[in-house]
């Protein structure tokens, strides 16, 4: 049976601590809820249990459909009592309840009834219920009433409609935006609620109608709105009419300005703040227009309310990022917030300090963060390193100092994200500041002898390899990475000794000691540490012995893998164990072309230690390496140059293929990128047959065939040419690319048993004198020309004909000779007469190439060039000269 | 839209929760969320001092009143400044229900008439009425002094 609540006594509060609703349980109030069937009902007994049923759904209980249904149709009998009070807990009941279109039936006509009362209160209520649970049927029969009680004098049955009609915009659209006219009467309203919900509610049914938004924003700035609620949305209102009118403006002045700098005079600080945050997100604000704005924000910098600290403080911040100079005033009131109990506040204020502080000001602001730093949360911790590492590559000066801090603060307590934040920011600091290098790896090394993360201590462990044999003295960083080897998890140990292994390869000083260290390194007890110890041992060799390591060795220590880990896995992949044993060269080596997204996406610099400790290997590296790993190239001796890739393929055809020259000193190379853009197809034996007649000097000696091509898996195809040594021969050369295609079953990816052979007709390819001649840049031109000497000197003169203009010739002649521009002598100044152009290479067996072109143009626009050139061997000058006569 | 009005007891015990276009799966984790919030913050707090927080888009404002954590989470047009206005109203009704700044007790006795006070407060998101004197005379279903 219902039991009643205890009573209630303010006066016993302190003695009497129990809940009334100490075990309260759902089945015993559904039982009690039985009270509402009773003939005679009980009033207060009935809100007693209603305040139950609202405690267990407050809490997060819910209730089954059935005890729903339940409790809701016994609800409804309620609406018998005339008792006020139990009628208002009924109102609330039932919108909690929320029941189910087929069973809403049952009250429409209670609340109906209520709705047309001639007491206010009833209406009102009615009116919010019905809306919480009414479709579109029924309210296409209320509509009448809520469009009256729209304009309702009594301002509580105004606001229930009005709020209900924001609700119902979301459902029934079309009906309520029927209800414009009163809605606008209703932003005429003397009371002040009324006035904001109204205007809520236009405002959402006109959003999309940019003039009639325009309107009711000139209409109200005009007048007057009365309550500052309201007039925070007419601000946002506004900021946003005048960022769509932005464009449209040709006088200068920005419409509406003059209504925003008013309301930062407004006595309610809501609708100052509103203003000033409006002014500063303006587009292109001038810093005539942010200086009330910020002027105000500054006052609420140093208010008693916590709020408006925070709200200043956060647009602040912001500001900071577009325009430090104008947030620098506020820097005083800024640095007393560092001392701010709200935390949130206080890292605000540092962040945007950080963002504005200068030079001078560093040391100061770094005492005061370090004291605040040890009260406030990791995330918090990690937006102030982040701040801090802007800050010292700002002022690269300061580095000891934030330097200092970011080892202070790795030393205290963290988690794995921070810790990682302060690691990521000092390797950051390493690389773009060289003086910071040697404290920095140090604080590195201090902090992986008691460094609880694996990934951190593997990853700094890396980085050292890397950048400590480079420093004035690399044996003070042995000690720390030998102690990982005693100390720490097999992970880290491995890691220790890969280190270990690139002081000894590149600090030939250091090898003894280190083959003592990595001998010990043996006897570890695990595999892992034990084959790499092994490995490095052997690939090091000079058995322990002072020598210098072989180049190779370092290639492979310091070398990527040079093969896409992704292609890698794939191939593995698709590898299927036979007597055929995997075979690494058949892994492609081109990086599948990213989706464009993905490529603009990654456009932050700071990369720390997840990304690449110097840049990518260079692309010579890369195809040096991939042409001498084909055996039938492998005779051809050193590579000379590779050209860029020249596209054989308009876009999007069904496959694309680029092609990329090799030259080597008697041969040339080319190869053949194949792209296969059709999903339902498999190319098998792909190669690309090379018609050289227009090549006389050419003659082709092999070619490697690509053998398979499937959809979107990037493969390559080559074929050589002889050509005689040393000679830059130069020739045309037509491709047809030849294959077998098989079809592919798209649901299974699998491709039929047999292909038929097809053709596809590629574009021509040259090679031209350009390609024999490497960009090499020098640092100082005059000097280079002088001491290269005017022994074989060449000079001669040449007409180029007519030309647009200076520029254009100057350019295609760099091109013709391939030549690398110096000292910014490219650049030809507008409508001038007459330039001097630098130019230095090397040509095709290493021969150092200096060029000065003296350019004049003369009135029909004739161009006429002088050409000096000096190098190391007589022929290369004349070849010079003959590329340019015959070009 | 308000997206949460909250009241908890000092050991962080939910007393009422309310959300508003919060799905019904990312309740539990907001709730915890928040009174960790409060766990970590409100010791020491005088009655009615605002503290603010912000999370990506989301706005809390929150404060102790009595017993009582209340915390109120908003974004957009409920940013801190407009949610410091809802909580004041809040805390205003709750101490006119209560008479004074409630126990834990007392706020439980007077459940009823802070339900009643919220559903008038807040309507599924939005900030309805302002004034607390109105508001005491609404959940009698009497009608507001003058207009």
């Amino acid at each position: 049976m219902a039991q009643p609540l205890v009573k209630k006594d303010d006066d016993r509060d302190d003695e009497a601590d129990y809940s009334p609703f100490l075990g309260i349980e759902k089945g015993a109030v559904l039982q009690e809820a039985r009270v509402f069937n009773d003939p005679q009902l009980d009033p207060r007994r009935c809100s007693q249990v209603i305040t139950k049923l609202l405690y267990l759904l407050n809490q997060g209980e819910t209730f089954t459909k059935v005890e729903a249904t339940e409790v809701f149709f016994a609800v409804t009998k309620l609406f018998q009592s005339r008792d006020i009070g139990l009628r208002r807990m009924v109102y609330v009941m039932i919108k909690e309840l929320s029941p189910s279109a087929d069973e809403v039936i049952i009250v429409t006509s209670s609340l109906m009834k209520d709705m047309t009362s001639k007491t206010d209160m009833y209406r009102a209520n009615a009116i919010r219920v019905l809306c919480r649970i009414t479709d579109g049927t029924l309210l296409t029969q209320i509509e009448r009433y809520l469009k009256q009680a729209i304009v309702d004098k009594n301002p509580v049955v105004a606001s229930a409609a009005l709020v209900s009609g924001i609700h119902l915009l979301q459902t029934n659209p079309e009906i309520v935006k029927r209800w414009s006219n009163e809605v606008q009467e209703a932003v005429q309203s003397r009371a002040a609620l009324v006035q904001f919900h109204a205007l809520a509610l236009l405002h959402q049914i006109r959003q999309n109608d940019r003039l009639a938004v325009n309107k009711l924003v000139s209409s109200l700035t005009r007048g007057s709105v009365r309550s500052p609620l309201a007039q925070c949305l007419l601000i946002r209102y506004t900021s946003q009419v005048i960022r769509e009118s932005a464009n449209n403006t040709q006088t200068g002045d920005r419409p509406f300005y003059d209504f925003l700098e008013g309301c930062l005079r407004h006595k309610a600080e809501m609708v100052i703040f509103e203003a000033a945050r409006a002014i500063t997100e303006l587009n292109g604000v001038t810093s005539r227009e942010l200086t009330p704005a910020i002027t105000v924000l500054q006052l609420f910098l140093s208010s008693s309310k916590p709020v408006l600290r925070f709200a200043a403080v956060r647009t602040l911040n912001k500001v900071a990022m577009t325009h430090p100079m104008a947030v620098t005033n506020c820097n005083i009131d800024m640095e007393s917030l560092i001392s701010d109990q709200n935390r949130s506040i206080a890292t605000l204020a540092i962040t945007t300090l950080l963002k504005t502080g200068n030079e001078s000001s560093v040391d100061r602001l770094m005492k005061q963060i370090t004291n605040f730093m040890s009260d406030i949360a990791d995330e918090f911790k990690i937006v102030v390193v982040e701040a801090i590492r802007s800050l010292c590559l700002k002022f690269p000066l300061k580095h000891r100092s934030l330097m200092n801090f970011l080892s202070n603060i790795l030393r205290e307590e963290g988690g794995f994200e921070y810790k990682k934040a302060i690691v990521d920011s000092i390797v950051i600091l390493i690389r773009d500041i060289p003086e910071a290098k040697d404290s920095g790896l140090l604080h590195l090394c201090e902090f992986i002898e008691d460094c609880e993360f694996t990934y951190l201590s593997t990853q700094i462990l890396h980085f050292l390899g890397i950048e400590g044999p480079k420093t004035s003295d690399p044996s003070k960083y042995i000690r720390y990475i030998y102690n990982r080897v005693h100390l720490e998890n097999a992970t880290v140990r491995a890691g220790a000794v890969s280190t270990l292994a690139k002081f000894g390869a590149m600090v030939d000083a250091l090898k003894p000691r280190i083959f003592v260290l990595l001998r010990r390194c043996l006897f570890d007890n695990d595999d892992e540490v034990r084959d790499r110890a092994t490995l490095y041992l052997n690939t090091l060799g000079g058995n322990g012995a002072v020598v210098e390591t072989g180049e190779d060795v370092k290639e492979f220590l310091f070398g990527s893998l040079d093969i896409p880990l992704v292609n890698l896995e794939n191939s593995l992949k698709n590898y299927e164990p036979s007597e055929e044993s995997f075979d690494i060269n058949s892994v492609p080596k081109e990086v599948k072309t990213q989706p464009l997204a993905e490529k603009k996406a990654p456009g932050k610099k700071p990369t720390g230690l997840g990304g690449p400790p110097t840049g990518p290997p260079s692309t010579v590296d890369t195809y040096e390496k991939l042409l001498s790993s084909i055996p039938e190239f492998a005779n051809f001796g050193k590579l000379f140059k590779s050209s860029a890739p020249v596209e054989l393929t308009e876009a999007e055809t069904e496959y694309a293929v680029n092609v990329v020259k090799h030259i080597f000193d008697g041969h040339v190379v080319f190869q053949y990128n194949c792209t296969n853009t059709i999903p339902e197809q498999l190319l098998e034996n792909v190669t690309v047959i090379v018609d050289a007649s227009e090549a006389e000097e050419f003659a082709e000696v092999a070619s490697k065939p690509l053998r398979s091509l499937p959809y979107d898996s990037p493969g390559q195809t080559f074929v050589a040419f002889e050509k005689p040594e040393g000679v830059p021969a130069v020739g045309k050369f037509s491709n047809m690319l030849r294959f077998i295609v098989k079809e592919v079953d798209p649901s299974t990816g699998e491709a039929e048993d047999d292909g038929v052979e097809d053709e596809y007709q590629l574009e021509e390819l040259e090679v031209v004198a350009a390609d024999y001649m490497l960009k090499v840049g020098v640092s100082n031109f005059r000097n280079a020309w002088e001491s290269m000497g005017a022994d074989f000197e060449r000079v001669d003169e040449y007409g180029l004909g007519p030309r647009d203009n200076l520029a254009e010739a100057v350019n295609a002649v760099i091109n013709l000779l391939g030549m690398q521009p110096c000292e910014g002598t490219e650049v030809v100044p507008n409508s001038s007469r007459s330039h001097t152009c630098l130019l230095s290479g090397v040509y095709i067996g290493n021969v150092m190439v200096l060029v000065r072109l003296q350019f004049g143009i003369d009135g029909p626009k004739d161009v006429a060039m002088k050409l000096a050139v000096r190098s190391e061997d007589e022929a290369v000058s004349d070849a010079i000269h003959e590329i340019v006569a015959s070009g | 839209m308000i997206l949460a009005v909250l009241f908890s007891n000092s050991e962080g015990n939910i007393l009422v929760e309310r959300f508003n276009g919060i799905p019904a799966e990312e309740r539990l984790h907001w709730r915890s969320f928040l009174v960790k919030l409060g766990a970590d913050n409100l010791k020491g707090v005088k009655n009615e001092e605002l503290l603010v927080a912000s999370h990506k888009s989301v706005y809390i404002v929150y404060t102790v009143l009595g017993d009582v954590s209340v915390y109120v989470v908003g974004k957009d047009e409920y940013d801190e400044l407009a949610l410091a206005e809802v909580i004041f109203v809040i805390t205003s009704a709750v101490k006119d229900v209560c008479g004074k700044p409630p126990t834990e007790r007392l706020f439980l006795d007077k459940y009823g008439k802070i339900c009643l006070s919220l559903d008038e407060i807040v309507w599924k998101g939005y900030l309805e009425h302002t004034d607390k004197d109105t508001i005491r005379r609404l959940v009698r279903l009497k009608p507001p002094t003058e207009f």
